[in-house]
């Protein structure tokens, strides 16, 4: 028997708590990545050369490093200098810094697509630069962006079980301990596969749809029996 | 003069070393409708882009409605961007490309000026949007999304969208240019009404029919520069360069 029932069971409870804590973590960086890529965006994009600099240099070393390296370096290098963050503070930093400079570069695309015709008939009304970003730009660069942005979360859900190389309790965490009480890997990590992708699959299921949904244009977001968009 | 709500002094924008307008001078009065034409390339879109602050020219003194701003040609990022936006919202401009708000409604399109930049209360530009909607004949189409409407459709909203910030001057950049034949005219028609109304006008086109008919004075420029101008009626009919000449006789033998 490749499965074991005894075992499954006897895990089930821990594995909860830990794709628990896997939702949580994915739902807080998500969040703080989702808002804090906006500002490093506009920083990158600001007329002031120190700031996008700073941005710069944030992102490459970023970009240049795995996400592995990243926590670990967060967890167990930084308190030789006396910067000392718990488990938990340490993957949410080190997810949260990871995720929005990704993001960050995400949204320059999007923001810099928008056509240049936008911000001509924004400044033609009277619109300050912050104005016509908050109101004409980003709107629009938004919309278009949501299926990336999506991905990415979907992408950081995946990659909160690299918090478990910092003791945090999350659903791979839970899996190694349940695996190595009983030493039935199969059976446990038949489990954690499966916990991973009833939530995986879902979501990645919701970014195809707002794709689809995007490509509808703008007048599909009135809700009319005609255009099915009630019952979808 | 007390009288004139567009003055250009002396006006000058280059594009690296593209000297696009040439000391350009000019001087619109109150309620004056300009019809401007010339060659593409001539810097005409570039002149109305610098009269309203989408382009920063290089050197000159731009006077709108009396308030004075000197492009000094060491210094000539020096004006803020408030005073910019302030100007801006003085002067409607249409564009050829129209550039609607895609993500917003014909209703919401008009009222972004009053809402965002005017700082409007909610009865005041909820009620202006449906007068100037009513004014370009529309107003079934308030709640309709730009990508909703045909061309000449969403050219006369983008035309309210302007006039939603109760501007001095209108700009009109080839409006007309990007439409099909046969709704050229609902578009001119409005921009006539505006006209009749007293709007201070710009209106760069190669409609030499309603610049004809509606434009009290008609400007002919070419490489930056003003080669001849006055009465529609006058240099129509007997322009005194050969440079209008030319350009004369070549847009009429295209338009039949
Ligand atoms: N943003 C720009 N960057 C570089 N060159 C430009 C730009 N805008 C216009 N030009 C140049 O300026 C000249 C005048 O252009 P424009 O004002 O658009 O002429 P018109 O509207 O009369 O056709 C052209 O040579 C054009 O290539
Ligand atoms: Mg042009």
């Amino acid at each position: 028997m490749v499965f074991n029932v005894v075992n499954a069971k006897a895990a089930l409870a821990g594995l909860s708590m830990g794709l628990l804590m896997t939702i949580v973590l994915t739902f807080l960086c998500g969040i703080t990545s989702l808002t804090a890529g906006i500002f490093v965006a506009l920083a990158k994009m600001s007329k002031i050369r120190i700031l996008r600099f700073a941005v710069t240099c944030y992102v490459t070393i970023i970009r240049s490093t795995p996400l592995l390296v990243q926590l670990i370096f967060i967890y167990f290098a930084l308190p030789f200098v006396g910067i000392r963050f718990g488990p938990f503070m340490a993957a949410y930093i080190g997810l949260s810094l990871n995720v929005t400079a990704y993001l960050s570069e995400v949204y320059r695309g999007g923001i810099e697509a928008v056509p240049k015709g936008q911000h001509d008939a924004a400044a033609a009304i009277g619109m300050t630069k912050s104005t016509a970003m908050a109101r004409v730009i980003f709107p629009q660069a938004f919309r278009t962006l949501i299926p990336s942005l999506g991905n990415y979360v979907v992408s950081l859900f995946k990659d909160t079980s690299l918090a478990s190389t910092v003791t945090i309790q999350e659903l791979m965490f839970k899996g190694q301990i349940a695996a190595g009480a009983t030493y039935d890997y199969m059976t446990i990590y038949i489990m954690v596969f499966v916990m991973y992708f009833m939530v995986g699959f879902p979501a990645i299921q919701l970014v195809t749809y707002l794709e689809k949904r995007m490509k509808n244009g703008y007048a599909r977001k009135k809700m009319t029996p005609e255009n099915g968009e009630v019952s979808a | 003069m007390s009288t004139s709500m567009v003055e250009v002094e002396n006006l000058s924008k280059s594009f690296g070393d593209n000297l696009v307008l040439d000391s350009f001078s000019m001087s619109v009065a109150k309620g004056e409708v300009i019809g401007i034409i010339g060659p593409s390339g001539s810097g005409k879109s570039t002149l109305l882009r610098c009269i309203n602050f989408l382009e920063k020219p290089n050197a000159g003194v731009i006077t709108i409605d009396g308030e004075r701003i000197t492009i000094d040609s060491h210094s000539p990022s020096k004006i803020s961007g408030n005073k910019i936006a302030h100007l801006q919202s003085k002067v409607g401009m249409v564009f050829q490309q129209f550039n609607l708000f895609p993500h917003m409604t014909a209703k919401q399109n008009i009222m972004a000026g009053p809402k965002y930049v005017l700082k409007e209360k909610v009865e005041v530009y909820e009620e202006k949007a449906m007068r100037l909607l009513k004014q370009v004949g529309l107003p079934e189409k308030a709640d309709a999304y730009p990508e909703e409407l045909s061309g000449g459709q969403q050219q006369r909203v983008a035309i309210a969208r302007a006039l939603a910030m109760n501007p001095q001057v209108m700009l009109f950049d080839e409006a007309t240019s990007a439409l099909d034949p046969e709704i050229v005219g609902e578009v001119l028609a409005v921009m006539r009404t505006l006209a009749n109304d007293g709007m201070t006008m710009l209106v760069v086109t190669h409609e030499m029919g309603f610049v004809r008919q509606v434009a009290d004075r008609v400007i002919f420029m070419d490489q930056g520069k003003i080669v001849e101008q006055g009465d529609p009626a006058i240099l129509f009919d007997k322009p005194t360069q050969q440079r209008t000449r030319d350009f004369l006789s070549a847009i009429l033998s295209h338009t039949d």
